[in-house]
């Protein structure tokens, strides 16, 4: 097998822990975005700790916990599930801080205007606050699923069969100059890949700038 | 039709609204001190006084966006007492009442002029889309600004968005309307855009308090001027009487400050 061959075969692992594991950040730092802006000072700070917890600590060592700390459980035989799990999580700490500094940019008057409307704090939330602050977030949120993608990479230390890991195991059977093909190409792969979230974003951003002030 | 009547669908049923013993503090700062305002249905109130005299503080407080420390709130058969806890039922009553204008306008910047105007009653009235839409565009017509109606707010000038944004709070039926500077963010000719439709909405019998450096409209349009200083209120009475002989050297020295600018 060649080596480009042996970078794709792990393509699609690549694809999905990170698509996974992203859309578990999307969703799941809604939430904590909410508690981490919250007037409850316990709730806004246990959401503070378990952020900052999760941003303290490197990615790789997550995996590994969750791959050998675990004895019990779902993840003892699942590498993968341990990769999405630990990737999802982190994913869901660094979002929920994005999410929190758009909420935090909308001006003062928006809230007030919607409460001296009458309108309930949901409807404030959805239909005021969020478009207004996800306008503000994209590009931060493409940059950080760019960073992601690379980042999906650490979970080839766990016996995931991503690209990496791929590119390892061709390495390893080929000890020769040949052996350095795989990384350039993976290499090459990464850009390539992060390019499409790019320009997403950057139309994503210019469709937004126009809804919003045009 | 009139502003008002086309606000509400008939003539609005004229309220009042009273203020007793209203205090404020931030932290160790008294902001409001035992302040008591009576407002009669169907009149024009105007609030001055020097900056930081307490004058939006009090305003907010009134549709509780300011939550006062003690004090009673009374409107529309309602009594309020915001030191105490509020329900949920009295707060959307109040919401509802009152209407508010912003000297920032405060318009939603990712709608249309006619969203703005037509989504807060969907969701506050239950109104249909239509039913709404068609509200909306009757008061854009009203204001002078049908044309503006598929516009995003960032596209109008800053006293066509000021009389969106008095559209929006009159398309939610209010019987009380709170202004607060409307026309300070505004350059003098647009800022009078703005005062012809609050003069109109006065002419039909709207209950306004309105915060203002506007000292020709205090005194034509303002049933009541209140002057606050340093908390509290230290003198109100006819606009007219109060302009030409103030009793407090205070709103003296304030009225000398603002006529000679
Ligand atoms: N959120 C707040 N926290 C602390 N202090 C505040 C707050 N809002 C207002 N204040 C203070 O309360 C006092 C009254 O402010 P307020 O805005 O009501 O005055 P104002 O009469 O409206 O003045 P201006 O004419 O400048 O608008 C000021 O000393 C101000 O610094
Ligand atoms: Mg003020």
């Amino acid at each position: 097998m060649d080596a480009f061959s042996a970078v794709l075969q792990g393509l699609p692992m690549t694809i999905v822990l990170t698509l996974s594991a992203f859309a578990i950040g999307i969703v799941g730092a809604v939430p904590l975005a909410v508690g981490l802006s919250s007037p409850n000072v316990v709730l806004r700070l246990a959401c503070r700790l378990f952020v900052d917890l999760v941003r303290g600590v490197p990615i790789i060592v997550w995996l590994f916990l969750l791959k050998f700390g675990i004895q019990v459980g779902t993840f003892k035989f699942n590498p993968v599930g341990a990769a999405i799990v630990g990737l999802g999580v982190v994913s869901i700490a660094y979002l929920a801080e994005i999410y929190r500094g758009g909420l935090e940019s909308v001006p003062r008057g928006q809230n007030e205007a919607a409460d001296a409307l009458g309108l309930t704090r949901g409807t404030t939330f959805l239909r005021v606050l969020v478009p207004q602050a996800f306008r503000i977030v994209s590009p931060s949120i493409a940059t950080y699923l760019t960073g992601l993608l690379k980042d999906s990479s650490i979970a080839s230390t766990i016996i995931v069969a991503e690209m990496v890991f791929q590119s390892q195991a061709f390495a390893r059977q080929h000890p020769t100059m040949e052996g350095i093909l795989p990384y350039v190409l993976v290499g090459i792969l990464y850009i390539v890949l992060s390019l499409p979230v790019a320009y997403l974003s950057r139309s994503l951003d210019a469709r937004m700038r126009k809804a919003v002030y045009a | 039709m009139t502003l008002s009547e086309i606000a509400n669908g008939k003539l609005a049923p004229r309220t009042g609204i009273r203020l007793d013993n209203i205090s404020k503090r931030y932290g160790d700062h008294l902001v409001i001190d035992d302040v008591s305002l009576n407002v009669e249905p169907g009149t024009v109130t105007a609030l001055i006084g020097p900056s930081g005299a307490g004058k939006s503080t009090f305003l907010r407080c009134i549709n509780l966006l300011e939550r006062p420390d003690s004090g009673t709130i009374q409107v529309d058969h309602h009594t309020i007492e915001p030191g105490k806890v509020i329900n949920a039922k009295d707060l959307a009553a109040l919401r509802r009442t009152v209407g508010m204008v912003f000297q920032s306008f405060n318009l939603f910047p990712h709608m249309s002029a006619l969203k703005n105007i037509s989504f807060p009653q969907q969701k506050v009235l239950g109104r249909s889309k239509e039913e709404a839409d068609e509200r909306a565009l009757q008061l854009l017509e009203r204001v002078g600004l049908k044309d503006k109606a598929h516009q995003h707010p960032g596209r109008c000038s800053g006293g066509q968005q000021q009389r969106i944004a008095i559209a929006r709070a009159l398309a939610l039926d209010p019987s009380i309307m709170l202004f607060d500077e409307p026309t300070s963010a505004l350059d003098p000719e647009v800022g009078l855009e703005v005062l012809a439709v609050m003069r109109e909405l006065a002419d039909d019998g709207m209950t306004m308090i309105v915060v203002t450096h506007e000292m020709q409209f205090a005194r034509d349009v303002s049933d009541t001027l209140v002057v606050m200083a340093d908390c509290r209120i230290i003198e109100q009475g006819d606009p007219r009487a109060i302009m030409s002989d103030p009793q407090e050297d205070r709103t003296r020295r304030f009225l000398r400050a603002v006529l000679e600018r």
